[in-house]
């Protein structure tokens, strides 16, 4: 196994950055998930770092090696593909085989290692077949085998999971997950699911628009997201954003809605706003932290319930406040109707607060 | 279709009713077509075994009276100079359209597979010139060939056959490959690239099998063109002992008489081949390979 290391790494096709500037390490061991919605240029990384594109500029390290110049089978590096990419004129064994009989391994090392990898993913009655007779589950365990065969320094995998139907799906993340912890594996895993990435990975890297946007542990980003890009596309439903206006009465911080309505700050948010470049302040608050009241209290905010999305154990009602979708969750107990009025109130220790024209996060000092 | 109307109260009986009526003229009109194609193969056949003055009887016997295999013999037998003759123009054939072939397939396959995955200054406009060639009639290219393959010293030789084929011939084979390797996914010269495999490597051994249906179709149609083609071999070769089959075969129209049992035995074993060929090659048509090879 082997670290990773990505410095300023990028990749231009005429005059579009696919890949801009994209700075960060992967420890050794390390399970590390790229995440952004389609074409923010995760998998482009992925193939630049396996070597399948050429990198515009910047370096790749994996282990001690500076590898830019490498072909992708001197990086010693293998990757599960999105469409699992199996041979499909070869038998699971072929498969297995194949990346071990490039390598020259004699025959009885190879036999071996392809029989203890389809005993470790329990598909030791598979080894004849072709893959068109397998199911999608089977074809993507093949296509891990092949990549764990090998015993490589480094796994990129590109949204493996994403052909497989969601139960399936649940339970090759607890099995990836469980692979990673066994082997110790360096991991590159592209996503554009953010729950894989928070509910799998050790750090999880977000981009957007080929711009690394933030690399940190899931519950970090969760907790702490640099800008409303970060905040909006990481946890489900997604963070609701509050465009609001800062400004003083009484000598006291207070946001107020262009509806009318306006809440004071706590001490430490007041710290917040008073550092935004303008008056516009977006307020990001995640659903759990906002308390769905059916009758007027002190500090909180009237709104309409728009839609009710009972889940079972948990319902979400959504609202619109000040223009933008509001998402609130209750308990299923507590029945509300749409259209019905509601007021909201807001934790003023877990909200989040935006610049309103840089849209990164606003901190307290 | 007003009948059926009648006969049938649910709509979904009168759908039904309709695809049958379409489907039975499909039928019909195949059958016609199946006639149209298989009857002068059979004239051909049962003529060719008739003898000379049967072939000539008014009205025609549908089946010979005294069925003989005489033209056969007479064509494949060495000792005489019929024989001698076919089998020479059979074996000029059997090369040309041989080595066409093969250097059809080793030029396609890498001019294929480089316009399917690579993209390089020009491709757009030297694949659609690739295809220029086919929009006009080859006889356009008769009298410029001609005095090319004499400029090159190539007259009277079988290269200048191969070599005219070739030109004719690859244009529709690149084009017919790039859409195999255009169906081959990427991904697979990649994990092999990743497995350890250089890029020729993972053409070779991922990408070439995968591909055998196109090679072999390929093949077949270059092979077809050069067994058939006429009006070159016709103008190119003079000399006696380098014609191909179909010059060759019109030597059974004489000023007085046509052997007509032995220009169609000769049609009939010239057919052969070609025939044999598909049969032994069609079984790789069957299935497309890929299948199973990545999940969409």
């Amino acid at each position: 196994m082997a670290h990773v290391v990505l410095k300023e790494l990028v990749k231009a096709y005429g005059s579009f950055k696919a890949v801009n500037d994209v700075s960060l390490t992967v420890n050794d061991g390390e399970f590390v998930a790229l995440v952004g919605p389609s074409g923010c240029g995760k998998t482009t990384t992925l193939n630049l770092v396996a070597g399948l594109i050429p990198i515009t500029s910047g370096d790749i390290v994996i282990g001690d090696r500076v590898v830019n110049d490498l072909d992708p089978k001197d990086r010693d590096i293998a990757m599960v593909f999105q469409n699992y990419a199996l041979y499909p004129q070869k038998s699971v064994y072929k498969n297995l085989a194949f990346p071990l009989q490039m390598r020259k391994l004699p025959r009885d090392e190879i036999d071996k290692k392809v029989k203890e990898a389809a005993r470790v993913l329990d598909m030791e009655h598979l080894l004849e077949r072709k893959p068109r007779e397998l199911s999608g589950g089977q074809q993507q365990r093949v296509a891990l085998g092949r990549a764990l065969v090998r015993d490589p320094a480094v796994f990129l995998m590109d949204e493996p999971l994403s052909n497989l139907d969601a139960k399936l799906r649940v339970q090759m993340r607890s099995e990836i997950k469980r692979f990673h912890q066994d082997l110790k594996a360096t991991i590159i895993y592209v996503t554009h699911d953010q729950l894989e990435a928070v509910t799998m990975a050790d750090k999880m890297a977000v981009m957007n628009g080929g711009y690394l946007q933030q690399y940190d542990s899931p519950a970090q980003v969760f907790a702490h997201p640099v800008n409303m890009f970060v905040a909006s596309f990481i946890g489900s439903p997604a963070m609701s954003l509050i465009p609001l206006q800062a400004s003083t009465a009484n000598g006291n911080s207070v946001l107020t809605s262009a509806e009318g309505w306006s809440f004071e700050l706590s001490p430490r948010n007041a710290q917040k706003v008073a550092r935004a470049t303008t008056r516009k302040v977006v307020l990001g608050a995640r659903h759990s932290t906002i308390k769905l009241r059916k009758s007027a209290v002190a500090g909180a905010i009237p709104a309409k319930a728009y839609t009710v999305e009972p889940t079972g154990d948990v319902t979400f009602v959504q609202a619109f406040l000040s223009g933008a979708i509001v998402n609130v969750s209750v308990p299923p107990n507590i029945a509300v109707a749409p259209d019905e009025q509601i007021w909201l109130e807001f934790d003023q220790e877990r909200m989040h607060l935006f610049d309103g024209e840089t849209e990164m996060a606003l901190k307290a000092n | 279709m007003s009948t059926t109307a009648e006969t049938a109260p649910l709509a979904l009986g009168r759908r039904r009713m309709r695809v049958d009526g379409w489907r039975w003229t499909g039928r019909i009109f195949l059958a016609f077509m199946l006639l149209y194609t298989a009857v002068p193969m059979i004239w051909m056949l049962i003529t060719s075994i008739k003898s000379g003055f049967a072939a000539m009887q008014f009205p025609p016997q549908w089946w010979p009276d005294e069925p003989t295999l005489a033209s056969y013999e007479k064509l494949l037998d060495p000792q005489n100079s019929v024989g001698q003759d076919f089998l020479r123009f059979f074996w000029n054939s059997l090369f040309v359209s041989t080595v066409t072939t093969i250097l059809s397939v080793i030029v396609a396959v890498p001019a294929a597979y480089a316009f399917s995955r690579f993209s390089f200054p020009g491709r757009n406009f030297l694949f659609f010139a690739v295809l220029l060639r086919n929009m006009f009639p080859a006889v356009i290219f008769l009298v410029p060939l001609f005095i090319l393959m004499r400029l090159l010293g190539l007259m009277n030789t079988h290269g200048s056959l191969i070599l005219t084929y070739l030109t004719f011939g690859l244009p529709l084979a690149i084009w017919l490959l790039k859409g195999f390797y255009d169906n081959i996914p990427v991904q697979l010269e990649q994990a092999a690239r990743i497995d350890g495999a250089t890029r020729f490597q993972a053409f070779i051994l991922i990408v070439m099998p995968l591909s055998t249906p196109g090679i072999i179709a390929t093949a077949i149609y270059s092979f077809i063109g050069a067994w058939n083609e006429y009006i070159y071999a016709y103008t190119f070769l003079t000399k006696n002992d380098q014609l191909t089959l179909p010059v060759g075969i019109q030597r059974f129209f004489s000023e007085n008489t046509t052997d007509f049992p032995g220009l169609m035995a000769a049609s009939f074993m010239m057919s052969v081949p070609v025939v044999v060929l598909f049969l032994v090659l069609q079984r790789y048509f069957v299935r497309a390979l890929t299948e199973g090879a990545v999940k969409h």
